[in-house]
């Protein structure tokens, strides 16, 4: 188990949030390129070539790390854009590459060994057996966990592996094993893992009707608001569908992971970095949520009180409902 | 305190200034600032992708005129339109000026001001994000806009920004008030 001090991991969608990101306190921040490779891929989003290269030389100044998402699947006729964005991002002088598909973590293996390799959360790696293979065969030096493990099963798991372990405590939540979800690509023919992107923006309409406005997704209804009422973006699973006569959130209830309350439950389990979701939030959102998460980590380091993240991050949840997620899940 | 989707109205003293500002040629004037804007930081257009293209109606409700806007880099156009014409853009963006130009120079978030209806948006849901996020990175001052450098920068700067922050502290006090001005 180890006990060293916890890293926080903190999104970064373009170098302005990066910067802000690294000025709030994030001990690492993660980021993508502009295309297909990284499971954030947005309309106006992610880095090029030279950003990265600029962000990572930011960073390295303010003593921070950069980790780099390659961390969709490739396509059998075009691994190579998979390997090029791993070759960028090693020539850039990041510290980790965020992987998931076997194509990229062997040629990351084989070609930029000096490079940290760290299994996405897109791999669904949650057994000793399955970190094991991915240690043994790529060397990774740290597993993203799935959000489906309570803290007994991270405590279990930390003590049978010898990588680290990185756990989400706060954002968006994807209900499914990651990695495993046709919700997107049913409805709208574009896959989170293959795209990059879960239920796209080129997809969504908000339509202002005589009862208010209905957010669609590909001409599917995912929600209906009263008028004034606040929107949401209609993510699939997220949506209210009708079903044996029943208006519902089927899938899941349209909350967000804060396991901020858990962070001293996350340390005494093994993990040693915290991570928070994000990276299509903008860069007030960022640095509030960075700033909160920095004091509340600090805090747990000192072995003082653990700090109420809720009340730091009041002006951010907005009303939104808040979950502790799988960590202290009560079920099974 | 204000409700989540008050609109923070232009105060009445501003609104009338402005069809003395209508009679001024703003489409000329925003289009070569935007192309100027492109020549100086061309990677800031880069980033909207195929949204460059795209046409953007902007309008602020609390004015008698609309804009459509063709991010285009050093092709791109800004021209001064009634509200009808915006509305037929490929994308609509429609809320109070105040709230507009500060989402501009990110003094307001666009995600929240969106999700809490106050500013509405419709049409390419993809070319708004874009936008959206095209401009949160590019950490705009008026400056900027206006290809300013130096003190003369930083004194513009500050002078707009001033107004700006005064006009929506005006703003919240009344919204009311200033509604009916
Ligand atoms: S639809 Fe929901 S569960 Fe599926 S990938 Fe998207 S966010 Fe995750």
């Amino acid at each position: 188990m180890t006990m060293t001090r916890l890293e926080l991991v903190c999104p970064a969608g373009t170098p302005a949030t990066l910067r802000a990101a690294v000025q709030a306190g994030a001990d690492a921040v993660y980021c993508g390129f502009r295309d297909e490779t990284n499971a954030r891929n947005f309309p106006g989003l992610n880095f090029s070539r030279d950003e990265l290269a600029e962000g990572v030389r930011f960073a390295h100044d303010h003593g921070s790390k950069v980790l780099v998402a390659i961390n969709t699947f490739a396509r059998v006729d075009d691994v190579d854009i998979w390997k090029k964005a791993a070759d960028a991002a090693a020539e850039s002088g990041a510290d980790a590459i965020i992987a998931a598909d076997f194509a990229v973590l062997d040629h990351v293996a084989k070609n930029h060994s000096q490079i940290r390799l760290h299994l996405s959360v897109q791999a669904a790696a949650a057994t000793p057996e399955a970190i094991g293979f991915y240690a043994a065969q790529f060397g990774i030096r740290r597993v993203v966990l799935p959000r489906v493990l309570s803290l007994q099963e991270i405590a279990a798991l930390n003590r049978a592996i010898d990588v680290e372990t990185e756990a989400f405590v706060f954002g968006g939540l994807c209900v499914m094993i990651e990695g495993r979800c046709y919700l997107s690509s049913y409805a709208t023919g574009k896959s989170p893992n293959l795209n990059g992107v879960c239920s796209p923006p080129q997809m969504v309409s908000y339509d202002e009707e005589p009862g208010g406005t209905t957010a669609r997704l590909s001409g599917f209804t995912i929600d209906r608001y009263e008028r004034g009422q606040p929107v949401g973006y209609p993510t699939l699973c997220k949506g209210k569908f009708k079903a044996d006569g029943r208006t519902s959130h089927l899938f899941e209830d349209p909350v967000s992971l804060n396991a901020g309350g858990m962070i001293a439950g996350l340390k005494a389990a093994g993990v040693t970095a915290l991570k928070i979701e994000g990276r299509q939030r903008g860069k007030g959102y960022v640095s509030e949520v960075v700033r909160a998460f920095r004091k509340a980590v600090d805090a747990v380091e000192k072995g003082g009180e653990p700090l109420d993240i809720g009340r730091l991050l009041a002006g951010q949840s907005e009303g939104a409902r808040q979950t502790a997620g799988a960590y202290e899940k009560k079920w099974r | 305190m204000r409700p989540p989707n008050a609109e923070p109205m232009l105060p009445g003293l501003f609104r009338q200034l402005f069809p003395a500002v209508a009679g001024l040629p703003l489409g000329p004037l925003l289009t070569l600032s935007l192309r100027s804007l492109a020549r100086r930081r061309p990677g800031l257009f880069e980033r909207l992708g195929e949204s460059r293209s795209a046409c953007f109606g902007i309008d602020p409700v609390d004015l008698a005129f609309a804009f459509r806007v063709v991010p285009e880099g050093q092709r791109s156009s800004v021209r001064v339109v009634s509200k009808d014409e915006a509305a037929r853009s490929d994308v609509q963006i429609k809320g109070p000026l105040l709230t507009l130009l500060g989402l501009l120079d990110g003094t307001l978030d666009g995600d929240a001001m969106f999700f809490s209806r106050v500013i509405s948006i419709s049409g390419r849901t993809e070319a708004v994000l874009a936008l959206r996020n095209t401009i949160e990175d590019a950490e705009l001052r008026p400056a900027d806009l206006l290809g300013l450098h130096g003190i003369l920068a930083r004194c513009v700067d500050t002078g707009v920004l001033g107004a700006l922050s005064i006009a929506r502290r005006l703003a919240d006090k009344n919204p009311s008030g200033a509604r009916e001005a």
